[in-house]
């Protein structure tokens, strides 16, 4: 499947390479400052200034009919941009705590909350726990198919899965969604481990948060323009639409491209740095693309050196890129990158294949043989 | 003197906080005023004056969110330095329009005080802490009141002279202020007009390289000039060496001994051996071994802090460090800025720690 050529490491070289990756991260923490700070402020005024116009524009629609239609194509864009740059470049990077080191208490990851049905507590521990220390390890990393999707030819088939090229549309639309109640593992009740009753207790902060985000989008703001509430409805469903498919097709180009590996729960037991690295490295899938993609993906178009450095500001990525790169290139490890239309093209693939019975490929060692031994 | 503590503003059904977050109304209400705060206690500077040699004394203006301090208590006062709020604790007098008179001495290396003496300009707004500590007067302050200060130690002292000023000074009290010259002493004039004012009220200057007539640090100072003190209710603050040598010599001298320190962070001369860490949230204050990740350390007191990854990248142990010197297990690098965040997982305690935890 894949013509990908990984120079097997050995130990030493493994030391050295995790050596010169934590040097790299050393040498940005250090040089952290005013621009840093600059940078992330900007992007908080493009979501409030973006958010707010995108409203507005769907109010002006709402009550001057002769401009209905751009105003409203124009606010659901902008209401879209401002959603999607908050919940990536803005709070996915700063709930990772990548704005700590400021001190300003709204930046702060450990108690931001986002604008989305999903609250920033389960995010912080399924995502910036288990998925960023167990990337793409089988049966740790929650995110591997999310529990309903085919991803891997290593997940057991089961006839569920035909429907999975319809499953994973539906759950594009939803992304938001599915990944509120990912923290609960539905499966659990499914399989009668916990009670109905206990599922309930758990899913109450989620429930509260749920709540609050439909009242803002889908009541108060419609309720506002009165009379012609349906188009501002319908705008804030249409935004919150865009924002789940955009960051869905991120989030599924960042590890399930065709030369993405995942790995068994073996290669963690002891795990040193440069094999953590190595496997951060194998795991992940950048998306090629200049600025304006690195600030819509919020910089997940680097996901490779944001799993190496989930807590370095995201604006330093492009230039850690380089030197990740050319890094790679002397260990003799393949730099997954490509365009948008390229990894996403592949992920579809993926799971259109995987949909029906395929066999796992042959598996190649991260490291010789003695690594793990 | 509108200096005692106030409460809170009450929260009335109509207050935003009910409907929008706190990021957001921050945000829009600062555009129109930076001042303008759901609940942060700022300050913008509107005065500035040269107070010594090497201090300057602001005058910062809090919104309403500041809830008051009282005369001889601190607050903790913060910037932004390239990217970075940094926060140190200044001890302000309260003026007659309600506005906090700070006194800032520069601190070589100093990049709080550096950046207050040198660059903070009228209009600049700072974040403001509440007030704390406990080094205040009842209004009935017993017989004798003894203030000892050195260096900007001499805050506080002047904050509680102004309010025994405004008092009508109703004890005898002493004031022996220590420094270094002549040059650099604060409110030298403001404590000769009052003691001018109130035979009650006496001034000691200790000049310790005076070159006409140096005198005694306070280990070795005379305290039997200022006659029988042992009915005093004394008082000291400044570095912490003075603070040290002063408790030694008053202890079981006076009635009432308070004391108040501060000393710029130390790293210590070695890795090993143990640290008193308080868990100021638990109420509870542990020995802990340097070198051992604080994660490690704390699990083997039997706590189980919230923890991940444990190797520092998923950010679920970190922790508010109020103040003390941490190590990075895998860098080696120290941090000492007090009032910022620290990983749980990858740091090691290197000298006694203050965790909100």
């Amino acid at each position: 499947m894949s013509a990908v050529q990984n120079r097997v490491l050995s130990t030493a070289e493994l030391e050295a390479f995790g050596n010169e990756l934590d040097a790299l991260r050393a040498r940005h923490l250090e040089t952290l400052g005013a621009s840093d700070a600059r940078y992330i402020r900007r992007v908080v005024a493009g979501v409030r200034w973006t958010g707010v116009a995108g409203r507005a524009l769907l109010f002006l629609g709402a009550f001057v009919h002769s401009v209905l239609i751009p105003a409203w194509i124009a606010g659901v864009v902008l209401l879209a941009l401002s959603k999607i740059l908050e919940n990536m470049e803005l709070a996915h990077n700063v709930i990772h705590g990548q704005y700590d080191w400021m001190g300003d208490p709204q930046l702060q990851g450990s108690t931001y909350e986002w604008d989305i049905v999903g609250t920033a507590d389960n995010w912080r521990k399924t995502h910036n726990f288990r998925h960023h220390t167990y990337t793409n390890v089988r049966g740790l990393d929650d995110d591997i198919g999310y529990g309903l999707l085919r991803i891997f030819p290593e997940q057991r088939w089961r006839p569920f899965y035909l429907t999975q090229p319809v499953v994973a549309v539906v759950f594009a639309l939803l992304f938001e969604w599915g990944i509120a109640i990912q923290d609960l593992r539905l499966g659990r009740w499914f399989a009668g481990k916990i009670t109905f009753r206990q599922l309930l207790a758990q899913a109450r902060p989620v429930g509260r948060k749920m709540g609050k985000q439909m009242f803002k989008d889908y009541l108060l703001f419609p309720a506002l323009a009165g009379p012609f509430f349906l188009p501002v409805l319908l705008g804030n469903v249409v935004a919150n639409l865009i924002r789940n498919v955009w960051t869905y097709v991120v989030i599924f180009c960042g590890h399930f491209t065709a030369d993405a590996e995942t790995f068994p729960k073996e290669c963690v037991r002891d795990e040193s740095r440069g094999h953590w690295y190595l496997r951060q490295l194998r795991g992940s899938s950048n998306i090629a693309g200049g600025k304006v993609m690195n600030l819509m993906t919020g910089n997940l178009s680097h996901q490779i050196e944001h799993h190496f450095f989930p807590d370095v500001p995201a604006n330093r990525y492009a230039a850690i890129a380089v030197e990740v790169r050319e890094i790679c290139t002397r260990y003799g490890q393949h730099y997954n990158t490509g365009s948008m239309p390229r990894q996403f093209g592949q992920v579809m693939w993926r799971i259109l294949r995987h949909a029906f019975p395929s066999r796992p490929r042959r598996v190649r060692p991260l490291v010789a043989a003695t690594q793990n031994a | 003197m509108s200096a005692l503590p106030r409460p809170p503003a009450r929260r009335a059904a109509l207050s935003p906080r009910h409907w929008v977050s706190e990021a957001l109304f921050d945000f829009w209400a600062s555009r129109v005023n930076p001042l303008w705060t759901q609940r942060r206690a700022r300050a913008r500077l509107v005065g500035r004056e040269g107070a010594s040699t090497d201090a300057v004394t602001l005058v910062l203006r809090p919104n309403r969110h500041f809830r008051g301090v009282a005369p001889g208590q601190h607050l903790m006062l913060g910037v932004e330095v390239d990217g970075r709020r940094l926060s140190r604790s200044y001890s302000p007098t309260v003026l007659e329009d309600g506005c906090l008179a700070i006194t800032v001495k520069a601190v070589a290396g100093g990049r709080v005080s550096q950046h207050l003496v040198q660059h903070a300009r009228v209009g600049d707004v700072v974040e403001l802490g509440q007030a704390f500590g406990e080094m205040t007067l009842s209004a009935t302050p017993g017989t004798r009141v003894l203030l000892l200060a050195a260096g900007s130690g001499v805050t506080p002292m002047r904050a509680l002279v102004r309010q025994l000023d405004a008092a009508g000074m109703p004890v005898q009290v002493d004031l022996v202020y220590w420094a270094q010259q002549r040059g650099a002493l604060c409110f030298a004039e403001e404590f000769a007009a009052i003691a001018a004012r109130y035979p009650g009220f006496r001034v000691h200057l200790a000049l310790t390289r005076d070159p006409a007539a140096p005198t005694a640090r306070v280990g070795e100072y005379d305290f039997s000039v200022l006659g029988d003190l042992s009915a005093a209710h004394a008082m000291v603050c400044g570095p912490g060496g003075f603070v040290d040598a002063a408790r030694a010599r008053l202890h079981g001298q006076v009635a009432v001994l308070q004391t108040e320190a501060f000393t710029p962070p130390v790293l210590p001369d070695s890795e090993t051996g143990t640290v008193q860490v308080e868990l100021r949230r638990s109420g509870r204050t542990l020995e802990l071994p340097r070198g051992t990740s604080l994660l490690q350390a704390l699990e083997a007191e039997g706590l189980r802090p919230a923890s991940g990854c444990r190797m520092g990248i998923c950010n679920t142990c970190v922790c508010g460090k109020a103040s003390g010197v941490t190590r990075h297990t895998l860098t080696g690098e120290y941090a000492a800025e007090p009032a910022t965040q620290v990983k749980l997982c990858v740091n090691s305690a290197s000298t006694d720690l203050i965790l909100e935890l």
